[in-house]
Formats: structure tokens, sequence, C-alpha cells
């Protein structure tokens, strides 16, 4: 066996290859901008040069009469071809609420302005980049403390949000001998999936088709429908490989209807890949966020304050925020506690959900603290992870369902060497490089969503499965395969799998590492289903041998699962593509939540300050783990974006004009194969029978969690500097003078 | 670019002329001075009829394509001629997605105008295993590795990875990942492309 295919622990299926990988290896996978269409025309986005305003005048006269134009569409003639839809934290379907193309207004920074329809994509581009623009420049604000951007609390904004809190935290604090009280701060960042974003929309007289790369089909089935006052019946979208999402791809971006139109108005199929730089500004992000914790400890460690107080960027229409308070405030024993999270109005675009959206800013603050807690208690920080450590949390007083955070640290512990660190700063010199080691905590919320599949079985001893989730990378594909071929008895290669397309039964939208809980939990109910039919008893060839007894052709099971804890009302939404993630800290009788541990090894040049992560190593525990293949290269592929976080990532902004200035790949720096060396990831057995029959957790989310702080934490002790904002470059590293 | 608004200045200009799309150089390949100037110079209209008749040899088969001289080598492969395995990632020249090899050098086919390829011997992600359908193994060893989640940067990654090899730039780990960091994985599946090099530059070599 290969590293990339670890032998299976207590409660882990086998390494089995992907379902997908020929197609992948072969180029033959179809992503959304590969299909063929006949007559296809090309469309291409002129974005907002300035951040606030209105466009006075768009000069397109020599454009028009370009060779290979067909339109030019702008306000002048869009103003009511797309209705406003909710924003989807308000219930509706869209990731910004802002209507490009519906008026002159500017309200963010790369905004939509006009879309050129051409018959080539030469064309399309040429004229694009010669429109001339007149615009009225209003003032813009850019972050925090820019003039004019106002400050909310967030629970007074957002029924659904409420600060956690417990006890009499001023008191507490007051009174405890050993205090933490420090700032800590997180960059914007953007989810720079490989695959552009890509819209091709075709229509067939009343009925369209779209094909788009998607984490949720029916949410961009039906917003699509609302947008265009259309039956969402006569929409399919068609999505069945996506190029990375990692939650840029949950929400319907505006564009999608913009295209959809055009090709209506064209009569001809359009299709638009919009680029990388523009790829900053059409869908979401992560918003810069900033964060002041109080702790206080009694000499043995053990918490007796905690105070967490976030501030996040949002833009002036949408109020969104991801309240990692949630989680923060959760994760130790404590009895006085209190948070709060306030929102920046800012004149920026919508952010919204990136890989671990509330957990990556706020753990990088709460696990940074507690390193500088350990180190003021003068104690090693696993230690006081293991005094504070709980089966109930804090907060109402809820039991985990299963928690094995000790159990991760102890097991990674050991594998890193932890035992062989020196805890003081600067003591583990290896030449000119200053060696550091440090660890965090990494957790993050078992949520699940309502799901529906079919699947058949034939007497040919096969059988299949369909379902509308979304192969992102995660596995999905493999994973159902792998969970029906359980269930069913049979070889995974007598298996196929139908997903990405919205003829299919609903799944709920891929993110929050909801997808392999939510989507194997109602395909392993199907095929019970198709046992309980032929024989209670009979897998395998038997059950084969039970359908071709009674001469069926097929039999064929439709399954519906809602999880523990949905609300009324919750399948239904399913169906409208607007299926709520259910679970973590949210359930009124309990906690569910995965854990992990992460270790990381730092060289900080003594001379030049450079940063290098030689060696990570985390464990987990998630409940079952389907397949260890494709669990360990998403638990991988999670610490690897937690360095490139942690050390280089960061859209800057220019807060006068309220603009990204690195957009494209070469100034937005994501690790790329010389800054990873040795990567380690241990899955830690763990069963949970409470949070789904098939016990799983998830863990697309969880690997980056810890690993800001552990980086962090891993250079305070090679330099004994404390960088409370990421990212950690060189210039905060430099000794001061 | 924006004029700047200092503090409660109202914009210096407010009235001001910029062109619309903000990329507007950065995002046009690389060409030759005088077509450089011939688009920069409005005055100048290209001739639509004016197609470039441009001959690749594609996986073994010759094309003759009739292209808009300012279609890149990826949008050839992907939008004339189909072969879809070859992806956008930047256009760039950022990413590798694009990765083709072009008379058997790796080469970025978002940065290669097709006219320029006139003549030369293109292969793709969709030529690299033999006609029986047996993966080349790279490919094969791709897979056993799982040096992929997405599979969005996989044909840059194959392509570059067999070249890498045939360089000789596969001797050591270092060196794997020093000459494969120009294609960028963004699922991060950096140590297994590492793994699956070592895998299969054995049976390359053998
Ligand atoms: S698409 Fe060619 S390098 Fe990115
Ligand atoms: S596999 Fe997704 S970008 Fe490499």
């Amino acid at each position: 066996m290969t590293v990339a295919a670890p032998t299976p622990k207590a409660n882990m299926g086998q390494p089995v290859p992907r379902y997908d990988g020929l197609a992948k290896v072969t180029g033959s996978a179809l992503y959304a901008a590969d299909f063929p269409h006949l007559d296809l025309a090309y469309a291409y986005l002129v974005s907002s040069g300035i951040a606030k305003g209105r466009v006075k005048s768009l000069d397109v006269r020599e454009v028009r009469t370009l060779p290979g134009v067909l339109d030019i569409l702008s306000h002048e003639n869009m103003s009511d071809a797309v209705a406003h839809a909710k924003f989807f934290s308000d219930g509706g379907p869209v990731s910004n609420s802002v209507v490009p193309l519906s008026s002159p207004e500017i309200a963010y920074a790369g905004q939509t302005i006009a879309v050129v329809l051409a018959n080539s994509y030469e064309a399309a581009r040429d004229a694009a980049q010669r429109i001339v623009v007149d615009y009225d420049i209003d003032p813009a604000s850019a972050t925090f403390g820019s003039k004019g951007a106002i400050d909310q609390v967030l629970a007074e904004q957002s029924k659904k949000h409420e600060d956690p809190k417990v006890g009499d935290f001023a008191s507490a604090y007051a009174a405890a001998p050993v205090k933490i009280d420090a700032a800590y701060s997180t960059p914007t960042q953007h989810h720079n999936p490989l695959e552009l974003f890509a819209t091709v929309c075709s229509w067939d007289g009343p009925n369209l088709t779209v094909y788009e790369p998607s984490q949720n089909v029916y949410g961009i089935k039906n917003g699509l429908a609302q947008q265009l006052g259309m039956d969402a019946s006569r929409v399919r979208v068609i999505s069945p490989f996506i190029g990375g999402a990692f939650g840029s791809k949950g929400a319907l971006t505006q564009r999608t209807a913009i295209v959809a139109v055009a090709a209506k108005r064209l009569g001809r199929p359009v299709k638009l890949v919009a680029t990388r730089r523009q790829a900053f500004t059409i869908a979401t992000y992560r918003a810069e966020t900033r964060h002041i914790i109080k702790l206080a400890a009694t000499p043995d460690g053990k918490l007796q304050a905690l105070s967490h107080e976030g501030f996040e960027v949002t833009s002036r229409p949408d109020p969104y925020a991801v309240a990692g308070t949630d989680a923060s405030t959760r994760m130790y024993a404590c009895p006085n506690i209190v948070s709060n999270v306030t929102i920046v109005r800012a004149d920026r675009s919508t952010p919204g959900f990136m890989r671990a959206p509330a957990e990556t800013p706020y753990f990088f603050a709460l696990e940074s603290a507690m390193d500088e807690l350990a180190i003021a208690l003068n104690m090693d920080p696993i230690e006081l992870r293991r005094v504070n450590d709980t089966m109930k949390e804090p907060i109402k007083g809820l039991p985990y369902t299963s928690r094995s955070l000790m159990a991760c640290f102890d097991e990674a512990a050991t594998a890193f060497g932890w035992s062989k660190r020196n805890p003081r700063p600067g003591s583990m010199r290896d030449g000119d490089w200053l060696v550091g080691w440090g660890c965090a905590t990494a957790a993050y919320p078992t949520q699940m969503a309502p799901a529906s599949a079919r699947v058949s079985l034939f007497p040919d001893g096969t059988a299949r499965v369909e379902t509308a989730s979304h192969e992102i990378g995660t596995g999905i594909y493999t994973v159902a395969a792998q969970t029906a071929a359980e269930q069913l008895g049979l070889p995974f290669e007598k298996i196929t799998v139908a997903l990405g397309d919205t003829i299919l039964p609903p799944a709920p939208v891929s993110g929050g590492s909801i997808t392999t809980a939510s989507v194997c939990s109602v395909i392993a109910q199907a095929c019970a289903a198709i046992r309980g039919k032929l024989s209670n008893e009979a897998v395998g060839a038997d059950l084969v041998e039970a359908l071709n007894k009674r001469g069926l052709g097929a039999i064929e099971e439709y399954a519906e699962w809602v999880p523990h804890g949905a609300k009324a009302g919750a399948m239904q939404a399913l169906y409208k593509g607007a299926a709520q993630p259910i679970g973590g800290a949210k359930l009124e009788d309990r906690m569910q939540f995965a854990f992990g541990a992460q270790f990381v090894e730092v060289r900080v040049h003594s001379q030049t300050r450079e940063v290098r992560v030689p060696r990570m190593v985390s464990a987990f525990a998630a409940g079952r783990i389907m397949n260890t293949r494709t669990a360990r290269s998403q638990l991988m592929g999670g610490m690897i974006w937690g360095i490139g976080s942690a050390l280089h990532e960061q859209t800057d902004i220019d807060t006068n004009a309220a603009r990204y200035v690195n957009t494209d790949l070469a100034e937005y720096l994501i690790p790329v194969n010389a800054d990873v060396v040795d990567i380690e990831v241990i899955m830690v057995p763990e069963e949970d029978k409470l949070v789904n029959p098939l016990g799983i957790k998830g863990i697309g989310e969880i690997g980056i969690v810890g690993a800001n702080a552990a980086v962090a934490n891993a250079v305070y002790h090679a330099t004994g500097q404390r960088i409370r904002d990421l990212p950690l470059r060189i210039d905060g590293l430099m000794p001061s003078a | 670019m924006p004029e700047h608004l200092d503090g409660d200045d109202k914009p210096s200009v407010s009235r001001r002329r910029f062109l619309g799309a903000t990329a507007s150089t950065a995002a046009l390949p690389f060409m030759g001075a005088s077509a450089a100037r011939a688009v920069a110079d409005p005055a100048v209209k290209p001739d639509p009829g004016a197609l470039l008749n441009v001959s690749l040899t594609i996986n073994g088969k010759d094309h003759r394509l009739g292209l808009d001289v300012r279609t890149t080598l990826l949008d050839a492969l992907r939008d004339h001629v189909g072969l879809t395995g070859s992806k956008k990632g930047c256009d760039h020249g950022q990413c590798g997605a694009c990765t083709v090899h072009v008379d058997g050098q790796r080469t970025l086919s978002c940065l290669t105008l097709a006219a320029s390829a006139h003549g030369r011997v293109i292969e793709t992600i969709e030529g690299l295993a033999s006609t029986d359908g047996k993966l080349h193994p790279m490919q094969q060893a791709f897979i056993d590795n799982d040096a992929f989640q997405c599979g969005y940067c996989t044909p840059g990654q194959i392509m570059s990875a067999v070249g890498c090899v045939k360089e000789g730039h596969a001797d050591n780990d270092d060196a794997i990942r020093e000459y494969m960091s120009g294609n960028l994985c963004r699922c991060a599946a950096y140590p297994n492309i590492v793994a699956a090099i070592n895998q299969a530059k054995t049976q390359m070599e053998g």
C-alpha cells in the first residue's frame, strides 16, 4: 500500500481508489466549461473600476461596430431583466443581493457593469476592454476603521445569532491570578479554486439548461427561476465535476441570471468564463476579522473566565457573519464566559463561506491565546488543554456525543516527538535556522442536512445510485459507491453513481462538511429498503438471486433522510434548494463536533526571517471514516491550506479606493509544491452512534482549523515573537530595532 | 487607476475616464510588437474575414484550423478542436492548468498563440494513454497515489510531471517539488503528486 492509502483502523472503510480517477487522469471528466454546444456565443464581463458611485455613461459606439460583437448588456437594456432575490442568510438563494445591471449604481469595486456578447471569446474580450466608462465617484469605505463604515451588533441584526455566555465573567476575570488579554486579526482571503467561475446557459423553447460548477445545483435551479420569474421545473442545472469550490460555489451568484438572459436574447447558448481577476469580486470571499480574547486561569491552569469578542467586515446590504464564538466559547470547561460579535458594513461585495468559515479565524485567536496562557502559566500547552478538557460544553451543560480531543493530542504528540521539545523560545536552533514547535486544537461542528437518493438494483448484480450531490474533490462519487456496495453486499466495481444534475433526487449544499454524513445516510436508507423488499437478511449474490427469483427487471427505492434536530419543513426546503445544515452547537439536546490536534515545526531564518514549515503532524477523530485514502487527502489538503493561510494568503486592499490589489495567482500567494515537505495525517478511531446511523462526522473543513494558530505558536517558540496578525510575513518578524 | 481619495477630500477628479476592464493589457497573451500595436490602436480594425490558417499536429493527428489571430493555443484546443482536457485556471501563465507539450517541451498553452504553434507537434492529456486505452505510467501513478482531489489541475500536473521526468528533473523529492511548483493545486495534493512522480519515473525510465 502507498502512503496515500492508509490501512484502515477500527471504524474505517477501505482506501478504494477514486471512482472518478480514470476520468480525471485522462482529461475526460467534463467540467462546466467543457461541454460541447452548437452555435455558441461568448460573454465577457466589464467590471467596475470604482467601489462606490454610479455609471455616468458607457461609450459603446465604437465597440458595437467591432467584428463579431453581437450585443452589449448594461443597465440601459437590462434594468428589469433580473428580479431581486433575497440574500441566503435571509432565506433567499443569492450570495450577494446587489443585482448588477439593474441600475447605474455601483456598490463595490469589480461589480459587473456591462457584458459583451460576441461570436468568439477573442472578440468579446477585445470589445470589453475598449468600452469607455464615465463614473460619478463617491467616497467608499473599505474596511475596519474606514470613514463611513458602520459597526452593528450582530445579535441585533440577525435573529439566528445569540451570543453565548454563562456565569459572571467580569468578577471571575478580576479575581483570577493569571490572565491573558490580547487582540488578533486575520486578513481578507479568496478561495481561488483552480477552476474559473464559468456559466453556460442554453434555452430550448421555455426550458433552460445551465452548466455551472456548483455546490448546490438545486439552489441554482430554484433561485434562478425566482430571479427570472419562471417555473423552476423548466430549469435544469448540470454540474458533474467541480474544479474546487471551498465555499465559493455554494450560493447563487448574480452572474448566472445575466448569462441566462443573454442566451435568451440571442437565441443561442452563451458561455461565460469569468477571468481570475473577476473571480475576486463576482463570487464571495473570507472577510477580514478582528478579535479580542481575555482568558483567566488558576495557577494549575483551570480556566476561570473566557471572553471572545469578534469583529467581521460585511457588505452594506447583506449581514453576513461567521460568528465563530458559537464554537470558540464551547471548547473548554470554564464557568464564566462572555462573547459578542460586531459586523462592520463597508462598500464591499458580500463575503461568504470559505473553508471552515467560522473556525479558521476564531480558532486562530482562541488557540493563540491558549498558547499565551500556557506560557504565562509556565505549563505545557497540551497539558493546558488536558486540564480544561470536558465532555460537556460549558454554556448550557449539554453533552458532547463524542469528543476525542486528548486522544488526538496524545497520538499526534507521539508521532511528532513533542517530548523532545525544549519549551524555552529560541532554544532549538539548527545552524542559521531557529526551530520552533507549536500545537493547537482543531474542532468543527458535525452538521448534516436532509438528503434524498434513488438506488436501483438490477438482475445482473449491478446497482445505480442517483443523487444531486456535488463532486468538488471530496470523493463523494467514491464514498457513495462504497456505501451502496457495503449496504447491498456488492463489489465496488458493480456500482454506478450519478451526481450533479437537477434531474436527480435533491441533495443538500455540499458545504459545512455535511455531504458524506447526509448523502451516505440516505443511500444506506435506500439500500436497506431494497433489502427489506426482497428479503431482510440477504446481501450480495443472495440479494441479486432474490431479485431474479421474482423475475423483476429492477428494484428501485427512493429514500428521504432527515437528520436529528431538523425543523419541520426541512425536507421540503431541500427540494427548493434551501436545506440548512443542522447540528454542531445549534442543537437543543447535545453537542456534535469532530476534534483534532495539529502540530507544526517551523524554521525561521535567523537573519532573513524567512519562515518555512518543513513538518506538520495532525490527528483527527471524526467518527466513521468512509475511505482512508480520500479522507487522508482531504485532511492533508486542509492542513496545507492552513500553512498557506498562516504564512502567505492575503487579499490586499487599497483602503483609499476600496479595491483589491493582488487579484491574480502570481500575487495572491497560495502554497506551491515546494512549500510543502512532510505532512503526516493521523486518523484516530472513534465511534459515535448518535450523530447518524453510520456514525459519520465529516472532515472537509477540520484540517485547516488549528493550523494558523499552530504555525503562530511554533513561530513564537522559534523566535520569542508573538505574531497576532496574519499572515505571518517576514516584515512582521524582523527583530525590533 | 482611480484617484486616491484622501480623508475628507472630495475626489480631485469627479469625472474621469477609465478603461472599462481593469486588466486590459495584462489579459492579452504575449504577441509581437506590431500585433500589440495593432490591438492598442483603435484606428486599426482587425479584418473579421482574416482568419489565419493554422496547421497543428495534435496527439498524432493533423488539424487545419481557421483561427482568429488572437486565439491562444489553449482556446484553440478547447474551443476549436474539442479537446477540453487542458484547463484554464488563470489565462495568465500563473497556474499551469493548461500545460501541454509542444515539440516535446512542456508549455503553457494559455501563453502561446495558436498561430505561433503552426506546424508544431502538440501533445495533450487526451493523447497520453495508448490507443488501446492503456494508461501512461504517470496517469496510473496519479490514481494509485491519489494525486488529485477535484481533478481540475490534474491534466496540467500530469503533462508537467511527464516533462519533469523527461527533463531529468525528478532525481529526488526536492527537485520534483521545485520543478513542479509552476503547477498549482488548490486542493493541495502536492505530497501525493511527488509520490506519483517517484512511482512513474522508474517505469518511464525502465
Ligand atoms: S491557464 Fe495557463 S497557466 Fe493558468
Ligand atoms: S486537484 Fe483540485 S486543484 Fe489540484
